[in-house]
């Protein structure tokens, strides 16, 4: 289980990456309305092979994941698709003995050419994980600003009061928590936890929203909360979603890619990319038919 | 190794388009007996078709809701889904195929309890009808077989119902002009006619072969824009 052994690690290492960087640029005055459209950035990645020491965990993995779109990633467990997820932000690289190889672009700028930090890319693109996560110790507010709070100094009270009330609403939780932003991060409801990590994630303005398994621990009426929120989020952010729910994926997503691995031991490959709508009518590869009609196991 | 998985919702699938398609067989008998009665100017028989049709209509909601809770129960996607929803039009094309045939039946009562008024006009009729039936049964096993190339052939079988519709016109308005024969001949118009959407039913089936098979829905004949106008 390599989600649950990397995922302490990588919290840890997104609070640092949140805390080490300043916001990106002044907050505007008012707060946008969430739906509001912006372009974000394009994932391309080319003949990426991934490996976690002497395994070789994804083999040539191509695609590209359009801007402003959910591209949700399915197949079954163990075929790469969250090791695949974790390249995109640079974080499979934390876990000892794991190397990348291939080509990651972010609108075209390679994140892994020397020089770029890693941190700085981690900002840009950010993760949401599978057990909603909330800095236990902090309040909502610390919570959401815990990206910035290194930087209190720079950044003042009523800027992150804006921070604060933007991501929240981004994240439809304002009206829930106005009245307790001092309570507990970890007092919320599952539910609520997640959709505070979400506000969390986008309250540095990334323009990459990576989320694994977002709602395998939420029960039917918080999933489909946050997979509302998914689909508004997209008029801001271009988001990658790992699921194994692939009525999520039919549901949440514009895209589908399906990863596959033909024997346990080889590499998880990249099977077939497409519209959602094609993937679950009409896909073209018998491997893909067999896994969204849930006819192999 | 894959394990195959979900035995019971697959074999509920495989029972349900058995069941479906086995509505055309039930047609099929239908339509049979219809001609009989028709060449028979048998009353008693028509009766018995118009009350049969019960047993359509009964396997029409049947296994419509049997598709239904499965849509609701079971996500099904792609291959699976694409027989579902083809199924569900194959099903209303059984159901109006059996509602034809009480068309005719209901028509043998108004002709009296005379013997058919014209051989050729009958031979039209029963011919027609022949070819209807081959029709039924082609669709159905392009369908058990998912064989496109059998699906579109109904096009061509089809056309020999349309020109014998055509030649049933001509006649009838030929025979029209003996009063004696005349009520018949409008009478088995209609039969004709009834005959004619049936086999349209079947190629109408056969579209929905070709939409499981490929995934894409495309009329074999436009019948609004004739020769690609």
């Amino acid at each position: 289980m390599q989600g649950a052994a990397g995922t302490t690690g990588a919290e840890a290492e997104m609070a640092r990456a949140e805390v080490r960087e300043p916001a990106p640029q002044a907050m505007p005055e008012a707060a946008p309305k969430a739906a509001t459209r912006r372009r974000a950035k394009t994932i391309e990645t080319r003949d990426v092979n991934l490996y976690y020491g002497d395994f070789h965990a994804v083999e040539n993995a191509t695609v590209t994941i359009e801007p402003n779109k959910v591209t949700a990633l399915i197949g079954s467990s163990g075929c790469g698709k969250t090791t695949f997820l974790r390249a995109l932000n640079r974080m499979h690289e934390l876990t000892p003995g794991a190397r990348v190889e291939g080509g990651i672009t972010l609108d075209g700028q390679d994140i892994y050419a020397p020089g770029i930090d890693p941190v700085q890319v981690r900002r840009l693109v950010g993760m949401v994980f599978q057990a909603p996560n909330p800095f236990p110790t902090m309040s909502v507010y610390e919570n959401v600003v815990a990206g910035l709070t290194l930087n209190a100094g720079r950044v003042k009270k009523s800027k992150k009061d804006e921070v604060v009330e933007r991501s929240l609403r981004g994240a439809h939780l304002w009206n829930e928590v106005k009245d307790r932003l001092d309570r507990p991060g970890s007092g919320l409801s599952g539910g609520q936890q997640q959709r505070l990590c979400i506000a969390r994630a986008i309250a540095v303005e990334p323009e990459v929203l990576l989320m694994d398994e977002p709602c395998s621990a939420l029960d039917p009426v918080a999933t489909l909360a946050i997979e509302d929120l998914i689909r508004e989020l997209k008029n801001r952010f271009t988001i990658v979603i790992v699921t194994h729910n692939m009525q999520q994926a039919a549901r949440a997503s514009d895209v589908t890619a399906f990863f596959n691995l033909e024997e346990t031991g080889q590499p998880g490959r990249l099977v077939e990319i497409g519209p959602t709508e094609t993937i679950f009518t009409s896909p073209t590869e018998k491997a893909t038919e067999d896994y969204v009609s849930g006819r192999f196991g | 190794m894959p394990e195959v998985v979900r035995i019971e919702y697959q074999e509920e699938l495989e029972r349900l388009e058995a069941s479906g398609l086995g509505g055309l067989d039930l047609v099929s008998a239908a339509l049979g007996r219809t001609l009989e009665a028709v060449e028979h100017q048998d009353v008693e028989l028509a009766q018995l078709v118009i009350a049969d049709d019960d047993r359509i209509d009964g396997r029409y909601l049947e296994v419509h809701q049997g598709l239904i809770t499965l849509l609701a129960t079971q996500s099904p996607v792609a291959t699976d889904l694409r027989l579902i929803s083809a199924l569900l039009h194959v099903l209303k094309n059984v159901e109006r195929m059996g509602d034809q045939c009480v068309n005719i039946c209901k028509l043998i009562p108004l002709t009296g309890n005379e013997p058919p008024a014209d051989e050729e006009m009958l031979r039209l009729i029963l011919t027609m009808g022949r070819q209807a039936r081959t029709l039924i049964s082609q669709s159905k096993r392009s369908f058990e077989e998912r064989s496109v190339d059998m699906a579109r052939d109904l096009v061509r079988q089809d056309d020999v119902v349309d020109n014998l519709n055509r030649e049933c016109f001509g006649l009838a308005l030929e025979i029209g002009d003996d009063p004696d024969c005349r009520e018949w001949a409008m009478t088995m118009l209609l039969a004709a006619r009834a005959i004619e959407r049936i086999g349209d039913n079947a190629v109408d089936i056969g579209e929905q072969v070709a939409f499981v098979v490929t995934g894409l829905f495309r009329e074999f004949e436009d019948a609004s824009h004739p020769n690609g106008q």
